[in-house]
């Protein structure tokens, strides 16, 4: 479990999955323990997941590796956890407000690597910059009832461009002037 | 009566989900949960206008800053009552949200779940729904195991009471056999058509008991009440138009 991770602890009970195909198929991540405090329960044990690398979006970062991310998501947890963090954001800034209000921050100290990607949560919402496209998210939902139609779409925006600016181009993007001084 | 009101599915759902909802409790469902949304706010513009509602994902009914903050208010005991559905629900309260067919070359392949797995488990009373009461949806077994009606002895769980709301009756674990039993048949149905639309063995041999009819009341407070506030708050503003008459 990635919160057991971020705790720096190798496991953490559960209340749930016992009985579930989710623990017999992954035996190697949860065991059924005694709990030691009350020798007449048992519980559900979840190992720490430590990821290698830990990829998220966010909304800005700074030189230093700041970073603000959009309110209500764990990505704190994810980052706690992660041994390497890179962090894709729509604008880089001087410097991260500790007390910024558009998202919350996660200081630089769980950070590794901070990447500018403008658009890079496209086609879902990045909150402040833009909202989520729903034709293009129904576009996808529509390709993916087929191998074949599943196989075009994913020819068409993402094997047959060339990279990220050739993406937002087909796709009729623009960058404002702030994301472009980024 | 249900034809009287010309009841749509979700109306109908949302009504009998909505008595299941008690005052001075917490009641909660997930973030893509149109129908026990509207239950829970009609049982608070009914018979229960003390119960507290939890509507994850809204602006009005969420009040947790991130989804593990209301795992860890569940898994504390803060949670009285959780909504869960499935593409399959089995005969012994067994529900699957990953796979149909062969686990390792699924037919279909499914999102999965966030929470159910747990809450399953840490929450006292379950009210399972499902639009589509046929043996597919009901089989004996389900594909795939993502919550377990039971668990291994010893297991501290809070589970203690689990119905289940279909289009046609409704079902209840029985905590000695820990099977699925027949609570009440809707209206219009036979013992006989549930179980030849149900995947397992119901006792059918002893009389079962009407669903209380949907009321007057339930329905035009569904309609002329519950369903402006839904699209004026911004709960489920679309479904609310498009599903509540």
């Amino acid at each position: 479990m990635v919160q057991a991770g971020s705790m720096g602890v190798p496991y953490v009970p559960v209340r749930g999955f016992s009985g579930t195909d989710i623990i017999e198929r992954r035996s190697d991540t949860f065991k059924i323990e005694r709990n030691p405090f009350e020798q007449h329960e048992t519980y559900v044990v979840a190992k720490a997941i430590n990821p290698d690398i830990g990829i998220f979006h966010g909304l800005k970062a700074d030189k230093f590796g700041n970073v603000v991310v959009r309110k209500g998501g764990d990505e704190l947890m994810l980052a706690q956890s992660a041994r390497k963090v890179i962090v894709t954001v729509e604008e880089i800034v001087d410097t991260v407000d500790p007390d910024d209000t558009d998202g919350w921050v996660i200081p630089s100290i769980h950070i590794t690597a901070v990447v500018h990607a403008p658009f890079g949560a496209y086609p879902t919402a990045a909150p402040g910059y833009y909202s989520a496209d729903n034709d293009q998210l129904q576009e996808y939902v529509d390709a993916a009832q087929s191998e074949e139609t599943f196989k075009n779409y994913i020819n068409k925006y993402v094997h047959n461009v060339l990279n990220h600016e050739e993406f937002l181009k087909l796709m009729n993007l623009t960058l404002t002037p702030e994301l472009i001084n980024a | 009566m249900t034809e009287l009101f010309d009841l749509t599915l979700e109306e109908h759902l949302a009504i009998l989900l909505s008595r299941g909802i008690r005052d001075f409790e917490t009641s909660a469902c997930g973030a893509l949960s149109f129908i026990p949304a509207a239950g829970m706010l009609l049982a608070q513009h009914t018979h229960a206008p003390m119960a507290e509602i939890i509507i994850l994902g809204s602006r009005d009914y969420s009040p947790f800053s991130t989804g593990k903050d209301f795992h860890y208010h569940a898994q504390r005991g803060q949670l009285d009552l959780f909504h869960i559905s499935g593409i399959e629900i089995d005969g012994y309260g067994n529900f699957n949200l990953h796979v149909i067919g062969d686990r390792d070359n699924p037919d279909v392949l499914m999102p999965g779940q966030y929470g159910t797995g747990m809450l399953y488990y840490a929450v006292p009373r379950i009210q399972m729904f499902r639009t589509e009461h046929t043996p597919r949806s009901f089989p004996e077994t389900v594909s795939y195991k993502s919550g377990a009606g039971t668990s291994p002895e010893g297991i501290a769980r809070r589970t203690r009471e689990v119905r289940v709301i279909t289009p046609m009756c409704i079902l209840v674990l029985n905590q000695e056999t820990r099977l699925l039993e027949l609570e009440s048949i809707h209206e219009k149905y036979t013992p006989q058509e549930v179980q030849e639309n149900t995947g397992f063995d119901l006792d059918i041999s002893s009389s079962i008991p009407e669903t209380p009819p949907v009321t007057e009341q339930e329905v035009t407070t569904l309609r002329q009440v519950v369903k402006p506030h839904m699209i004026e708050s911004e709960t489920y503003p679309d479904l609310a138009a498009k599903l509540i008459r």
